[in-house]
């Protein structure tokens, strides 16, 4: 599964990684999977300001994206 | 309305023009000129912001922002410009402006937009200076000025 980070996670992580996600994973279980590979990442992947992103729509913790979907994770927005 | 992520440096006389340009009937335009500061909170210099973005949902939230404003304020034009990329300290980095018929709501509708756009406008922001570079969030004096509205 395709992953896309912005600001300070795409500077602790990477702009964009692939990673082996079991079918049927929710956002957070993604979210868990990717703290186990990028434990740096941890602090502004759990903050409650973090969301995440499919189709340029924001989803829920509780969402299943599809394997060939882009998922993307936003930290907390510093507005303009 | 009108809501543009700008790539290239913001000129606000222009963006005003454009705005006076739009009214017909208004009585009152006001706007507001964000501008760089060359200092960082904790008093580091600071030598230049990056605003890095999302393709569709940064210039979505300004655009929703912009719309939620009218709707509020019932204002006849709203202009929003917000930069992108790299701006260096001193640069202007927003533009927002509301015209209506009263003053009033032309003054609320500015005042809102900002408090919106300084905690919900969908951008990163990281200073840089000779002190080395930190990404920035909202200060809580932010969150409760836009938490003000209801």
């Amino acid at each position: 599964m395709k992953v896309l980070f912005y600001g300070r996670l795409a500077e602790s992580i990477a702009t964009e990684v692939e990673v082996d996600a079991l079918p049927g994973s929710s956002v957070a279980q993604l979210r868990d999977r990717l703290i186990a590979i990028y434990p740096q990442a941890e602090q502004p992947l759990r903050n409650v300001r973090s969301r995440a992103c499919v189709g340029d729509t924001l989803v829920h913790d509780d969402y299943v994206p599809e394997v060939a979907e882009t998922v993307e994770f936003l930290p907390p927005v510093s507005g303009g | 309305m009108v809501a543009i992520l700008e790539d290239q440096r913001l000129d606000p006389q222009r963006e005003l023009g454009e705005l006076l340009a739009e009214t017909g009937g208004d009585g009152a335009v006001v706007s507001f000129v964000g501008i760089a500061r060359p200092e960082s909170s904790v008093g580091a210099d600071v030598e230049e912001l990056l605003l890095e973005h999302h393709p569709v949902l940064t210039l979505k939230s300004l655009e929703d922002i912009a719309v939620e404003a009218a709707e509020r304020f019932g204002i006849s034009r709203v202009r929003v410009v917000h930069r992108c990329g790299r701006v260096p300290a001193g640069e202007p980095i927003v533009f927002a402006g509301a015209a209506s018929k009263h003053r009033r709501a032309a003054f609320n509708a500015a005042d809102y937009l900002m408090d919106r756009l300084k905690t919900e406008a969908v951008f990163w922001k990281r200073e840089s200076g000779s002190a080395g570079s930190a990404w920035i969030e909202p200060t809580e004096a932010d969150y409760a000025d836009r938490d003000r509205w209801g």
